[in-house]
């Protein structure tokens, strides 16, 4: 397994990097000279009454900060259009969720390469506590990509993959997609991010991010206990 | 306009002068008051807000409860303090007073535009009747905005319905206004610079706000009457009502603070006794942003499932809006190079700003390259970012603005201690609130969550946050205490207490019922506003 904890997430952190710094960078340039003239040009009574009337525009340093600003922010956009098409890039040997989101919970379909739903999860509302049970869990393998397809019954949600740092909105009557890979095994966060009514803030699930082998075990059904509980689910998600 | 020469000066106008005055002034001080008591009560709800996320559960409010205070706090702080309260009560103040005119062009239509305003007010206070509670946020996205769970999704129709009607109409009285009553000597290169920013709002309000009108329209019939247009069951699109909302609503967030950039540009060159710097650019700045502001709309939907193209597209022209904003902050810092400043309270309030929309605008850089939006979109960060811009940067122009005009609306000075002080108050704990809200937002904090599970940062920066949203109520609150300090005992202002050449200071404080008189004023043919001859003495 290699050192970098998810994807999209490393192009994520790098760009936020950049701009982090381009703007600190910017704020310095800006600030410091803006408090240092409001220190120096002061009103002092008989030394300084009145500001000098014969500054009003410089064509030059007006020129220079609007084509400055105009170069670092179209870098900046094509950077962005650069780490945009990775992050919306799935590559090509994914693995492919259908994931439905409705008020207020998700309800996974694990599909094989045929398009077959070959197991389903289905988070329930709870509007209690964020304590996730474990059949409610949605497991993926570690190190390998997934490509979410989203779509929604109701009204308009948003899975936000948190370690993933990647968002898409689930739109009744669409299919969208995101993707996002893992490669670090744990348990993670995953909140619905579009505001969607009185169970918006717990319309969450949890990623159970594990190795690859015990995700082929898992998503066989071995588990023999598992595989009754995951029957009624499918059963209730079809209800709904 | 012979009833405006009839009325009485305002502090001496019965109830019925009020109701039925066509008087600019008159109609800006009641948009102004409206305004500012929806926003205290706005105010109220964001601070409930605040203390349901102080930490995780439900503490205080149901979630259902919480869902109203959030779409009230929004739409209200947008649209009646954002928007009406400067606009409808600046803008009526000041812009026949600035272009040396007697009145607006249609004064019975400018008393049209305050009712219908007031009777938007009436339909939000409705609402705060249980049962009336409207709970769909501002934007009002369908299918939810059509779902029983949203609450009377009429309300907020018809509040959208009288506030364009009040919007259009002042719209086309301030464009009217300004491009035919003009005193002579004044032209488009010597107006005031808050006259272009508001003439330039006025007209996004133009064009804009019938598309938020045919969106909320069209909400309606679905939800009511059964049409479909945005049910995707029945061949609807939810979509299309985000495309058409965003198309008015976002050039709005424009409308909301270019005036404010014109308040700065008043204040700046006031208090550093000295020209604006870059006039000429600051008006091309100001049309520039008027223009973007109409091809961005897709950055608010960046997330939504619209084509990969688009959103490249528009994350270009989003990141062009910082190029004519960052030449309105390198101007304003060229008018201070050189300056004689005086750091009186409104210039405090006007250079909070500046740096409060410097941060606003770094921090909307992430929001417009579509790389990073993938991450942050709907998180806390994008609530802080907004508060800075069209929260701190919006309040702290508009309290400065009301300490600078005082004595021309009252003719009375607002007590400067008090001014210095509730600056500092706001200042500060309106940049520990919202600067904790951008850092728990880039942790993955979403946005209108009343809830949230216990991770131990985000628990902790959201009670830092809480800090500084009770340091700015205290502000809030002195600055408010001022109004009425020096309402009642203020020292009487002259004419002209900040010795500016601008017109509307060339006129008795507070301003006569008629303006300048029988005739229009005389204005020098070299005429600048921003021309300041003698020493102050203030």
């Amino acid at each position: 397994m290699d050192q970098v904890f998810a994807y999209p997430a490393k192009w994520w952190n790098e760009a936020v990097v950049v701009w982090l710094v381009v703007a600190v960078v910017i704020y310095i340039i800006t600030a410091i000279p803006g408090l240092y003239f409001i220190f120096k040009y002061r009103f002092q009574k008989g030394v300084r009454e009145l500001g000098d009337q014969e500054k009003h525009g410089h064509w030059g340093l007006e020129a220079l900060w609007t084509i400055v600003p105009t170069i670092i922010v179209l870098v900046l956009a094509t950077y962005s259009f650069a780490v945009f098409q990775k992050q919306r890039t799935a590559p090509p040997d994914s693995m492919v969720m259908k994931v439905t989101g409705f008020m207020w919970g998700w309800q996974v379909e694990y599909l094989d390469k045929d398009g077959n739903t070959v197991k389903t999860v289905v988070t329930a509302y709870n509007p209690e506590s964020y304590e996730v049970p474990e059949e409610q869990k949605i497991v993926v393998p570690a190190g390998k990509p997934i490509k979410v397809l989203l779509t929604s019954l109701d009204v308009v949600h948003a899975f936000y993959v948190m370690p993933a740092r990647i968002v898409e909105d689930a739109v009744p009557g669409r299919i969208t997609y995101l993707w996002f890979q893992i490669n670090k095994p744990g348990e993670y966060w995953v909140f619905c991010r579009e505001f969607c009514g009185t169970g918006h803030s717990h319309m969450f699930a949890k990623l159970k991010v594990v190795p690859p082998d015990q995700f082929a075990l898992w998503l066989k059904g071995d588990d023999t206990s598992k595989v009754a509980e995951n029957d009624s689910l499918i059963k209730g998600g079809k209800d709904l | 306009m012979r009833e405006a020469v009839l009325e009485k000066s305002w502090y001496s106008a019965g109830l019925k002068e009020w109701i039925f005055t066509t008087d600019h002034k008159k109609i800006g001080i009641m948009y102004f008051v409206t305004g500012l008591v929806f926003f205290l009560v706005a105010g109220l709800f964001g601070l409930a807000i605040r203390l349901e996320q102080n930490s995780p559960g439900f503490q205080f409010v149901s979630p259902s409860f919480y869902n109203y205070l959030l779409t009230g706090h929004g739409a209200v702080m947008l649209l009646w303090w954002a928007i009406a309260a400067h606009i409808g009560g600046f803008g009526n103040f000041l812009l026949p007073l600035m272009v040396g005119a007697k009145d607006v062009a249609f004064p019975r239509l400018n008393a049209l535009s305050y009712w219908a305003f007031f009777g938007a007010s009436v339909i939000v206070l409705l609402t705060l009747i249980p049962g009336n509670q409207i709970k769909m946020m501002w934007t009002g996205y369908p299918p939810y905005a059509a779902h029983p769970d949203a609450g009377v999704t009429a309300f907020y129709v018809f509040a959208i319905h009288l506030l364009g009607v009040s919007s259009i109409a002042t719209a086309v009285n301030f464009i009217t206004t300004y491009i035919r009553m003009r005193a002579p000597n004044v032209g488009f290169w010597n107006t005031n610079l808050y006259v272009h920013c508001l003439i330039a709002a006025n007209v996004i309000q133009l064009v804009g706000v019938p598309s938020l009108a045919g969106a909320v329209t069209m909400l309606f019939l679905d939800r009511y009457l059964g049409t479909n247009f945005f049910n995707p069951q029945l061949g609807g699109d939810p979509l299309l009502y985000q495309n058409v909302f965003w198309f008015y609503s976002h050039p709005a967030v424009y409308v909301m603070v270019l005036p404010i950039f014109g308040f700065y540009s008043e204040m700046v060159a006031t208090f550093a006794r000295k020209p604006i710097f870059g006039y000429k650019s600051m008006v091309f700045a100001i049309w520039g942003i008027a223009i973007i502001s109409f091809i961005v709309w897709i950055h608010h939907m960046f997330t939504s499932g619209v084509p990969d193209w688009v959103r490249v597209l528009m994350s270009y022209t989003t990141v062009l809006v910082a190029v004519p904003t960052g030449v309105k902050i390198f101007n304003w810092l060229g008018t201070l190079h050189g300056g004689a400043i005086i750091l009186r309270s409104p210039m405090l309030y006007t250079l909070g700003g500046i740096f409060m929309f410097l941060i606003g605008g770094l921090t909307g850089i992430p929001n417009a390259m579509v790389a990073i939006d993938l991450g942050v979109h709907d998180s806390l960060f994008v609530v802080g970012h907004f508060h800075y811009v069209l929260g701190m940067a919006v309040t702290l122009g508009i309290f400065g603005a009301l300490i600078y005009w005082f004595p021309k609306i009252t003719g009375r000075m607002y007590p400067e201690g008090m001014g210095k002080a509730s600056f500092w108050l706001v200042f500060i704990g309106a940049n520990i609130f919202y600067f904790t809200q951008m850092v728990v937002g880039f942790m993955g904090m979403p946005r209108r969550y009343p809830d949230y599970p216990p991770i131990a940062e985000w628990v902790t920066l959201n009670q830092i946050s809480t800090i500084g949203a009770v340091i700015l109520g205290i502000g809030v609150l002195l600055w408010l205490w001022g109004i009425i300090k020096g309402l009642t005992s203020g020292e009487k202002a002259n004419a002209n207490p900040w010795q500016s050449p601008s017109l509307e200071w060339q006129i008795d404080s507070p301003a006569p019922v008629d303006n300048f008189g029988d005739k229009p004023p005389k204005v020098d043919p070299d005429y600048h506003p921003y021309k300041y001859g003698a020493p102050p003495t203030f």
